[in-house]
């Protein structure tokens, strides 16, 4: 009987052993955007813990068009294609536009001022290459336990990803 | 006299109270679900950041001249382009190859090809030009191949094929040019590239739908997405004209990079297709809007924001048409893979 009761403990804490050493072992994670199943809802502004959102817009610059009329940038009927505030798509003014040559503009995202409301996001996704984005970015996201955005996000694109590859980039082959 | 005031036992105050307290929290509790529905109706709880379309999702109804006819599925998969042979059956460039349909619909015949096809075109003798991503292959009207091109180059991206009696055009988007070829396969020409001296503009491709198609009268209509306008060429290269504006409204051409295919109808006015707000319309041969042949309501799917982005391979929704010998316009949309022929409303 002793015997038994021995050999029953000494199991059980081989197993508590084993199962501290498998959750030592795993793989650090964070949260991230897959930009494929982003539905650009505006739920990343509103719903981070942080006061400004850990959710930033970038750019893919490989895969954009360097559009002269770029509707991310843009208000969809703009009175002018110049950088008024009236014309401007975005409501922080995060985008910046800079000439580069007889019709291309380079737009570069301000993260300081960018909010991730993602409205340039879905006029460049509805209309253009869709080199605009959000992501959750590591240097600002708390990595909370459960994210406040994950439980609103309404096109189910938050995922916890590896912290060494902590980025989903779009890409594309054209 | 008339009594103003009468007396009431402890008891039925309470009783009164309570009836008067429990209308009350009725009276609340509706007013606050009507204003719930009413905020729901009017959008307040929606997405304070919304991307605003809805002026421009709407069509006149005054201005769409066109009805379906007819419907059906598209059969080849992820289909890109489509075209009209001789004897107005339908060919369309899909993943798998060209699949020949009639006109009600119905599967007359498969090219299966190495590599998805991604324009097609057909000549008056029957001959079927395929476009596959950075090459040419011609086919006879039986489907056996007879002959495959040269690729113009690593970056060719070919997505519109024009044929003409002595010569085919083809549309490479990725190098952003037209490129004029004999009926051998041996290149002739380029035609759209940016030059100084011939007073060409350059042609301005964001994203591959680069176009180009032959009229009767000798020249070439190529789309100028970038710049938001269709150029008029001859076959040598020179620019003659060129026709367009960017606007969301219904007379311009919208968003960032648009028209994405052009077509001629046979008394030479315009067919135009539209990505973003999937749009199909006529402009006459000067370029002047017509009317509406279908619009976004017509294509729920292909209106979403990258609606099959994640297909990673540079397509992004879209429509193709074309005309048949009865002047109905057959259009491709993309997203939804299905083929809808529209007939002039009486």
């Amino acid at each position: 009987m002793r015997e038994g009761v021995r050999a029953v403990a000494v199991t059980g804490l081989g197993g508590l052993f084993a199962l501290a050493g498998e959750r030592a072992g795993a793989k650090p994670t964070v949260w991230q955007i897959d930009p494929q199943k982003c539905v650009r809802c505006g739920n990343c502004a509103n719903h981070c813990v942080l006061e400004q959102s850990a959710v930033k817009c970038v750019h893919a610059f490989a895969i954009c068009g360097y559009c002269q009329l770029c509707t991310g940038y843009f208000e969809p009927e703009p009175n002018d294609l110049n950088t008024a505030a009236e014309n401007c798509l975005c409501p922080t003014s995060a985008i910046r536009r800079t000439y580069v040559e007889d019709p291309y503009y380079e737009y570069t995202i301000d993260e300081r001022l960018c909010i991730g409301c993602a409205k340039c996001v879905e006029g460049c996704n509805r209309f253009g290459n869709g080199s605009l984005f959000l992501q959750v970015r590591q240097d600002r996201c708390l990595n909370c336990n459960e994210c406040a955005i994950s439980k609103v996000c309404a096109g189910d694109a938050f995922k916890r990803v590896p912290a060494d590859h902590p980025y989903l980039l779009k890409t594309m082959s054209h | 006299m008339r009594r103003l005031y009468s007396t009431v036992n402890r008891r039925e105050f309470l009783r009164q109270g309570a009836r008067d307290a429990g209308l009350l929290a009725v009276a609340g509790v509706s007013l606050a679900a009507s204003e719930r529905s009413a905020r729901a109706a009017a959008g307040k709880d929606a997405n304070p950041f919304a991307y605003d379309l809805e002026r421009v999702s709407k069509t006149d109804p005054k201005l769409i001249r066109y009805e379906a006819a007819l419907k059906f599925p598209s059969v080849a998969p992820d289909p890109r382009r489509l075209a009209l042979g001789p004897n107005d059956d339908l060919y369309i460039a899909g993943k798998r190859g060209i699949v020949i349909l009639n006109l009600a619909g119905a599967r007359l015949d498969e090219i299966i090809l190495s590599a998805p096809a991604r324009c097609v075109a057909v000549g008056v003798d029957g001959a079927i030009y395929a476009g596959l991503r950075d090459h040419i292959e011609v086919f006879d009207r039986k489907g056996q191949r007879t002959a495959t091109w040269e690729s113009p180059g690593k970056k060719a991206w070919l997505t519109g094929l024009a044929v003409s009696d002595r010569d085919v055009f083809a549309a490479d988007a990725g190098n952003r040019v037209v490129l004029r070829y004999d009926k051998a396969g041996k290149l002739a020409g380029r035609i759209g590239e940016k030059n100084k001296d011939r007073n060409v503009p350059g042609l301005i491709v964001p994203s591959p739908y680069l176009d180009v198609a032959y009229g009767h009268d000798g020249l070439l209509r190529v789309n100028n997405p970038g710049r938001h306008c269709i150029e008029v060429y001859t076959p040598e290269g020179d620019l003659e004209l060129s026709w367009g504006k960017p606007s969301a409204s219904i007379e311009g051409f919208c968003g960032c990079c648009n028209p994405i295919a052009v077509h001629l109808l046979p008394d030479g006015r315009y067919l135009t297709c539209e990505k973003g707000l999937p749009r199909v319309k006529i402009y006459s041969a000067q370029g002047q809007f017509e009317c509406v042949v279908a619009g976004p309501e017509s294509f729920p799917e292909n209106a979403k924001a990258g609606a099959i982005s994640d297909k990673s391979d540079g397509m992004l929704g879209g429509l193709d048409a074309t005309v048949d010998s009865r002047g109905r316009v057959c259009v491709l949309d993309v997203v939804a893979a299905t083929v809808t022929v529209m007939k002039a409303k009486a």
